[in-house]
């Protein structure tokens, strides 16, 4: 019988059919012929006739194939072998890999997870972290051509403030003789009383410059920006609000322009409601008002308590300006030397004001970010090479079929990034959560905090992240794999040639590194937590445990005088300690690490002020008392007598002073008896001037971080000139248990009177210190994790190694070693390693901590303690990881180990 | 026009009525591609004829949509055949296609006048 096989074979050629298919087609086709041909045999034709007739059932042979290829979907060449196929189709070949790649990756779906996991942890953490510094340093403040707004200061840097706020004299003659800015605004702070229509209410708000809107580049949302006329002294009461609170008070009332609103006792009209979001200077600040400055105030550069905002012409660059501010500074100087001596000008950018104190924190969080990911691609590297070695026999077979090292490399690389971009995409999920996590975190002054939000700069961030991630940890696995000597493997018997020496070589590389990055991490969390346990052990020269602190400002309209202001609290302090529970309470101006202001000049008797010209007369940190302050804070005293019953309005005017203040101006000598005045020294009225009565430890007035500044403290009942807004309780009892109490109290004695801010001295001081906080708490979390992924990647490593060396551990026991032979030799191995990346890590770190140095407080960049300290938990660590592989081999049991592959 | 459009609306029609002629074939029992080929020969008594080139895209084509399922099957002393039967989802495509060639054919024979002749 003929053979119709090749007749059948020869038509299906074009179809691509999968060779089973194609079999089964022949089968069948050819049994049909084969019983055609017998049939036309048994009809009595010749073989001869009978095998034409029988291939006219094949002679549409187009439509055999025609047909079919209808029906047979012709079959993709499996597994499609990458380098098999010369073709120069770019894209195709890329089509190929990646769906080769998705093939590999949900065939090891261990390593999948394994792998995205890791990397959706360093990428989310980035994006994470991105998110906040895109929101907080990238993105453009919200207002218009932000990049010309820039805040003046004064530049006292020898009295100790290299940025004072401005007083209102050298504001305006700034605002008059410069040629470099297109406005200047001056901004002070006020705060108001708002009454009627519902509860009293603590606003805070700002007296502005009328055209500080316009110099914004702000249009109100409703009404108008205030007039030129407006900010005159006896101009229009006229008051500006925010958007948020006319919506949480006033209910969004679209009719509130033009009424009246009673602030501080007065009645103001209200002109304007600004935009949603918009804030200035800070997020508290709801009311702003003219700043409308009297004849005096404008006069004044003594005082110095203003805000400045300028925008700066069009072309004018901040070296321009800064010189500008300098040229007049001098002129100044000169012009008023016993004011302004060595007081100079200083430009800033307003975004350098807003993100300068947040800045250093955030960008070395992103670079430790950034270092913990790199960990994380090596170990998914760590990964990749292990798996490399089992496809090695794949490899062999693409490069025997002619593959090229390019075509190679590129497949290992498409599926480095495959993997990297599915992290990417998990990772972008976890960074949602994570940045809900971070607002808990960030420090509340940040004032873009609560925008920050996953926008497409993040999600670009994120895709430029994971494509270079899967480029960097798909490199090693690919150049390693791809470069190989096709006879040695063969030789090697199927062998993995990536677990010799080279393939070694890579890993150990790979583990130095992974010990090194999570040492320098190690080294910046622990230099950020050494610095906040001293800053925790500073002693803030009071008392933190059972403090209440409670704002209670008067309104000026309601108490116009100082007699009136010191009635009420004598009468509030007095039944406050009147309650159960109460220990002692006083009232001050400003509580401790909340205001950096209110220090005022003064002269000692005896001494001649400086000549003008030759330096300014020192200054002193004042702060308002009522006589139990020191014992209800727990400030310590050195000598003489506090504030008594004696001293009052009438006696003769006394002062408590810091020891700092003894040690800078009666170094050696008893200070008590001496005095000072804050006016003139030549003047001779003893109203003028205040006797020292005693002497108290000094505290941390301003903030913790910062040495204490000569200090003094008035008592209320003398000084008029600072009114009390504080009331601090010394209790018994757990201290906000009290809050109700003491407020209903503070009504008691006017029922009109707003109190805010209720808080524990310790919430005070932890505030203070939000921003040391965010960077420990995160940088300790993210050394965490590095230190976690490093000891994994260690112990990946040491467990490849252990399993490669199974053999030669088998022989070197059946030749006598003992467990602790072996045990010292597979350790060694990664001892080693770990050895060489701490020392990496140690030169490193010397050079990466300096610029981390701004965030450090107590301890310096290169902390002996520190730098020993982390050495040792990484070595630990790192050795641990080494053991527990290492422990294994010694249970290698020679026979089996012989056996072994 | 009328060439082509004759010459498509035949193919069509052998076509669709073929897959008919091999679900019938197939509906009370399996038969090989060798069987239904000579049976629709034989009761067509030769003027329907399927060539292998027409023929086995066809069963593939219906095996393909479920509707007939080819089986490898050994005799004893045969060679394998391959033998189709009628899924029961081939049953009711079978069932439609029946009544709709009927409604099909009455329809044509209203319209050409058959049934008068």
């Amino acid at each position: 019988m003929p053979d119709w096989k090749v007749e059948i074979t020869r038509r299906l050629s074009g179809l691509r059919l999968s060779p089973t298919r194609e079999a089964e087609i022949v089968e069948e086709l050819g049994q049909h012929l084969d019983d055609r041909y017998e049939q036309s045999l048994q009809g009595g034709a010749t073989t001869e006739a009978a095998y034409q007739a029988t291939l006219i059932e094949l002679t549409e042979s187009d439509v055999l194939a025609q047909e079919l290829r209808w029906v047979e979907r012709p079959v993709r060449h499996e597994p499609v072998v990458p380098g098999a196929q010369r073709r120069l189709n770019m894209l195709g070949d890329l089509w190929q890999d990646l769906r080769y790649g998705l093939r590999m990756l949900v065939k090891n779906p261990g390593f999948t997870v394994v792998a995205v996991m890791a990397l959706a942890l360093g990428i989310g953490a980035n994006s994470a972290i991105f998110s906040v510094v895109n929101t907080v340093l990238l993105r453009p403040l919200p207002y218009q051509d932000p990049d010309r707004l820039v805040m003046v200061w004064e530049d006292d840097t020898k009295g100790g403030y290299p940025r004072d706020t401005p007083a209102a004299a050298n504001y305006i003659d700034w605002r008059d003789q410069n040629q470099v800015f297109e406005g200047m605004a001056a901004i002070a702070d006020l705060s108001f009383n708002l009454t009627g229509n519902g509860e009293p209410e603590r606003i805070d708000g700002r007296r502005v410059s009328a055209h500080l809107f316009p110099l914004l580049g702000v249009e109100p949302h409703l009404g108008r920006a205030f007039l030129p006329e407006d900010d005159q002294p006896g101009g229009n009461r006229v008051v500006i609000m925010s958007h948020g609170l006319w919506q949480r008070r006033f209910g969004s009332d679209m009719t509130i322009i033009g009424k009246p609103l009673t602030l501080n006792g007065e009645s103001s009209t209200v002109v304007g409601v600004m935009p949603p979001h918009f804030q200035f200077p800070s997020r508290e600040d709801e009311l702003w008002v003219p700043i409308a400055f009297s004849s005096q105030e404008a006069a004044n550069r003594g005082r110095h308590y203003l805000q400045v905002i300028a925008r700066m012409k069009p072309g004018v660059t901040l070296q321009q300006a800064q010189a500008e501010m300098s040229t007049i500074a001098t002129r100044l100087q000169q012009q008023y030397p016993d004011q302004n001596t060595d007081l100079g000008a200083t430009v800033i950018s307003l975004h350098e004001h807003v993100v300068g104190d947040i800045k250093p924190s955030l960008l070395v969080l992103l670079g430790a970010v950034g270092f913990v990911l790199l960990i994380a691609c090596a170990n998914v590297a760590n990964l990749q090479l292990a798996r490399a070695a089992v496809r090695q026999k794949e490899i062999s077979i693409r490069v025997a079929l002619g593959a090229s090292r390019l075509r190679l490399i590129r497949q290992f690389l498409t599926e480095s990034v495959l993997l990297a971009l599915l992290g990417g995409g998990v990772g972008l999920l976890l960074s949602v959560w994570g940045v809900n996590l971070l607002k808990a975190f960030i420090p509340e002054k940040i004032s873009q905090a609560a925008a920050i939000t996953i926008d497409a700069r993040v999600m670009g961030f994120t895709l430029l992240v994971s494509l270079l991630t899967g480029l960097i940890f798909g490199l090693a696995p690919a150049t390693q794999t791809s470069n190989f000597n096709l006879n040695e493997t063969l030789k090697e018997g199927g062998r993995d040639s990536a677990a010799g020496s080279r393939g070694n070589r890579i890993r150990g590389l790979l583990v130095i590194a992974e010990v090194a990055v999570s040492f320098i991490l190690l080294i910046g969390a622990g230099l950020l937590i050494n610095s906040f346990l001293r800053l925790h052990n500073v002693d803030p020269g009071f008392r933190l445990d059972n403090l209440l602190t409670i704002q209670v400002a008067l309104p000026a309209q309601k108490y116009p005088d100082h007699a009136r202001r010191s009635a009420f609290h004598t009468e509030l302090v007095n039944r406050i300690e009147a309650l159960p529970g109460v220990k002692s309470a006083a009232v001050t101006n400003w509580i401790p690490l909340i205001y950096q202001g209110d220090s005022i000049g003064f002269s000692i008797e005896g001494r001649p002020d400086p000549a003008p010209g030759q330096g300014r007369r020192p200054t002193v940190v004042t702060r308002v008392v009522s006589p139990h302050y020191f014992r209800t804070m727990g400030i310590q005293f050195v000598q003489g007598r506090e504030f008594g019953e004696q001293d009052r309005v009438d006696s003769p005017a006394v002062a408590v002073i810091s020891e700092t203040m003894v040690r800078r101006f009666w170094p050696g000598e008893d200070p008590i008896g001496k005095r000072i005045t804050s006016g003139s020294p030549d003047s001779r009225d003893p109203d003028d001037w205040l006797t020292i009565i005693g002497v108290v430890k000094d505290v941390r007035q301003f903030e913790l971080t910062a040495d204490p500044k000569p200090q003094m403290y008035l008592s209320y009942l003398q000084a008029g000139f600072f009114a009390p807004r504080h009331l601090v309780v010394s209790t018994d009892v757990e201290p906000l248990s009290l809050a109700a109490t003491v407020r209903r109290t503070v009504w008691e004695v006017d029922k009109d009177q707003p109190v805010s801010n209720i808080s524990t001295m310790e919430d005070v001081l932890s505030e203070s210190l939000a921003r040391q906080r965010f960077s420990m708490l995160l940088l300790g979390i993210f050394a965490t994790v590095a230190l976690v992924l490093a000891a994994v990647g260690i112990y990946g490593v040491m467990s490849y190694s252990v399993t490669q060396r199974t053999r030669e551990f088998g022989i070197r026991m059946a030749l006598g070693a003992r467990g602790l032979d072996v045990l010292k030799l597979a350790i060694r191995q990664g001892a080693k390693l770990v050895l060489i990346g701490v020392a990496i890590g140690l030169a490193a770190s010397f050079v990466l901590t300096r610029l981390m140095s701004s965030l450090l407080f107590g301890v310096t960049a290169t902390d002996p303690l520190t730098f020993i300290g982390v050495s040792l938990l990484l070595a630990i660590v790192a050795l641990m990881a080494c053991f527990v592989p290492a422990h294994r081999a010694t249970k290698v049991d020679p026979l089996l180990a012989l056996r072994y592959e | 026009m009328s060439y082509i459009g004759s010459h498509i609306f035949d193919r069509e029609l052998k076509k669709g009525s073929a897959e008919l002629l091999i679900l019938s074939l197939v509906e009370d029992q399996s038969r090989h591609g060798y069987d239904i080929g000579n049976l629709i020969e034989q009761r067509s008594r030769g003027v329907l004829r399927f060539n292998v080139a027409s023929l086995y895209p066809l069963l593939y084509r219906l095996e393909k949509r479920g509707w007939i399922q080819g089986r490898w099957v050994e005799k004893a002393g045969q060679r394998r055949r391959r033998y189709y039967r009628l899924t029961p989802e081939g049953k009711k495509i079978l069932a439609a296609q029946r009544s709709g060639w009927r409604e099909f054919v009455e329809a044509v024979n209203r319209i050409t006048g058959i049934e008068h002749a």
